[in-house]
């Protein structure tokens, strides 16, 4: 080009491993140091387990002493052992919320363009987020519960409340890859907040969370039974009460096993388009 | 330069957005410890340029390559040898500085036992060791400029490329990106700056780029450039808005001749020599136009910028008196 600095033959670079092992283990080891990253960047904003719980809180309480006399005495039950499953499922699904609204504003931030310029693999990106979502949910669900058994909630069994616990969490992790998904797509924060009323306050009303599903109209009750959150409520329901039901376990696992299967991928493309 | 010696290498790199063509046949190649600088007002395709460059965007037509890989072919062998600092410092603002650069040491797989060395060798070597264990969101953007273009040097780049290092920053940060900018290019790196600054291409670059609307419009070292206007210039200023009118008037059929009402000053180049700047003065005296002053001066890449393109560039008023 011109003879204005020495010309000197570059070094020869080595060329990139992109055999399925040399990708499985590239992705293993960016997802745990997006992990350890996003564990940081967890532990310097404690507000956000406060945010992670506080729509659970709320639930709780203002469901069981605002609501639960007239629901409980219908249903002829007592109403706090039917909520707080359904508080724990609300909980969990909130946590996706928040990784919705963090991946956006994650990816609003210039870090962003630099990962997609490193030698990483791109899913770990994603799924360091939801990774550290989950853990922080983890937390948040057993301050609901600490809280919950305050208000004098009896789990059946230890082992019962920490299958609930764990389903929960699970389910939460799917719906967080849903929530990243939007994100990626959407882009803007304060777009994704709006945005998730559309989807989270459907699926979290009508559903057996904080009521029956014999309760509602009929028209509605196909939907109320089968959508994911009323399965989750189901099933957490049955571990909490030491009468877990093999159907609402198999719906609940096939749920959080298809939204991972759909959005683990979508929400990885997604991210990689161009915004 | 042999395709062998080149470290970055743009062949017809072109991109459209719709109707746009963000970059038109954008080629160039720049060796081992080179500074190309890429030049031309905002939006005339540099950032697109880099981003094509960089695998951050697709390569409609034309082709590049990175140390001898295709980066529409193999981007992830073009990641593993390329470092890039944007226009926004790219780094995590909630991390502190060696934490940042702890992460991207990690993602660019540096061995564990040469991550600590190799982060506090940077850390000293740009002078970020009173601020390296605080959160990067409290840095100002001297500093916040310097983590991310380090940043990008974590794994020794052979490719560096800078996308407008300095916009927005103050002097000081700017002489000390400049800085480090000439100690990498000694050290081998091959690297390419973007910049709406004629004085910092001027003063880092091996080889200037000049392109407008996505084209190419000129190429050359800066002396070329400059040459490419290719006369001295004679620099006349008026004391009154009469004069300059009756100036501007007078000198309006010179080729080449351009005002400038405020400053009431007129360039006028010169092709023929002493005698044509004293036949245009006397012209003038003899018109009654006063003249406070005036230069002969050698023309500046501004003169050649304004010549290419038709639009002045940024003045790069923070540095100069």
């Amino acid at each position: 080009m011109t003879a204005t600095a020495q010309p000197t033959t570059a070094e020869p670079a080595i060329a990139a491993d992109v055999s399925a092992l040399g990708r499985l283990r590239r992705s293993t080891e960016d997802t745990a140091t997006m992990l350890w990253r996003d564990m940081i960047r967890t532990a310097r904003q404690p507000e956000m387990l406060v945010f992670a719980v506080v729509m659970g809180v709320f639930f709780l309480v203002l469901f069981n002493y605002v609501f639960g006399g007239a629901i409980g005495m219908g249903a002829g039950v007592d109403y706090l052992q039917f909520l707080v499953p359904g508080v724990f499922v609300i909980t969990a699904l909130q946590g996706a919320q928040q990784t919705s609204m963090g991946f956006a504003a994650d990816l609003a931030e210039g870090v962003t363009d630099r990962f997609r310029s490193l030698p990483m693999s791109q899913v770990a990106v994603i799924a360091g987020r939801t990774i550290a979502d989950a853990v922080r949910n983890l937390i948040g669900l057993i301050l609901v519960a600490l809280l919950a058994l305050v208000m004098g909630y009896r789990f059946d069994s230890a082992a019962g409340a920490v299958a609930a616990i764990a389903l929960t969490t699970a389910i939460g992790f799917s719906f967080s890859w849903l929530g990243a998904a939007i994100a990626a797509k959407v882009r803007q924060p304060d777009m994704v907040g709006m945005l998730s009323m559309f989807w989270l306050f459907p699926l979290m009303l009508a559903s057996t969370a904080f009521t029956p599903a014999d309760s509602m109209p009929g028209w509605l009750q196909p939907f109320a039974t089968y959508q994911p959150i009323s399965v989750a409520a189901d099933a957490v329901r049955g571990l909490c009460e030491g009468t877990p039901a093999t159907t609402d376990l198999t719906l609940a696992a096939a749920w959080t096993i298809g939204l991972l299967v759909v959005f683990v991928p979508v929400s990885v493309r997604l991210y990689q388009q161009s915004p | 330069m042999s395709r062998m010696n080149s470290v970055i290498e743009a062949a017809g790199l072109t991109k459209r957005f719709g109707d746009v063509v963000a970059a038109d046949g954008v080629t160039f190649s720049i060796g081992r410890g080179q500074v190309l600088g890429l030049l031309g007002p905002n939006g005339a395709g540099k950032t697109t340029a880099v981003k094509m460059l960089t695998t951050l965007l697709s390569i409609d037509s034309g082709s590049a390559r990175i140390a001898g890989f295709d980066v529409a072919r193999d981007p992830e062998s073009v990641r593993q040898v390329i470092g890039l600092a944007g226009q926004a410092a790219a780094v995590d603002e909630k991390l502190t500085a060696r934490e940042n650069l702890e992460l991207f040491a990690r993602l660019y797989k540096l061995p564990r036992n040469r991550r600590r060395s190799r982060i506090n060798e940077l850390i000293d070597r740009f002078d970020m060791g009173s601020f390296a264990d605080r959160p990067a969101a409290t840095y100002s953007g001297g500093q916040r400029r310097r983590l991310d273009i380090v940043a990008a040097l974590v794994a020794e780049p052979l490719a560096l490329f800078l996308d407008e290092p300095t916009t927005g920053l103050d002097p000081r940060g700017r002489a000390e990106v400049w800085d480090s900018v000439r100690a990498l290019a000694a050290a081998g790196t091959a690297i390419l700056l973007t910049t709406q600054y004629l004085d910092e291409a001027d003063r880092l670059a091996d080889h200037i780029v000049v392109i407008d609307q996505g084209r190419t419009v000129a190429t050359g070292t800066p002396v070329e450039l400059k040459a490419e206007v290719g006369r001295d210039i004679l620099e006349i200023h008026v004391p009154t808005d009469g004069d300059f009118a009756r100036a501007r008037e007078l000198t309006a059929a010179v080729p080449g001749a351009s005002v400038n009402a405020d400053r009431r000053q007129v360039d006028v180049p010169i092709t023929e020599g002493a005698e044509q700047s004293l036949r245009l003065l006397r012209t003038l005296e003899e018109s009654g136009v006063r003249i406070d002053d005036f230069q002969l001066r050698q023309p500046t890449l501004d003169d050649t910028f304004l010549a290419l393109t038709g639009s002045p560039t940024k003045p790069l008023e923070e540095v100069q008196p």
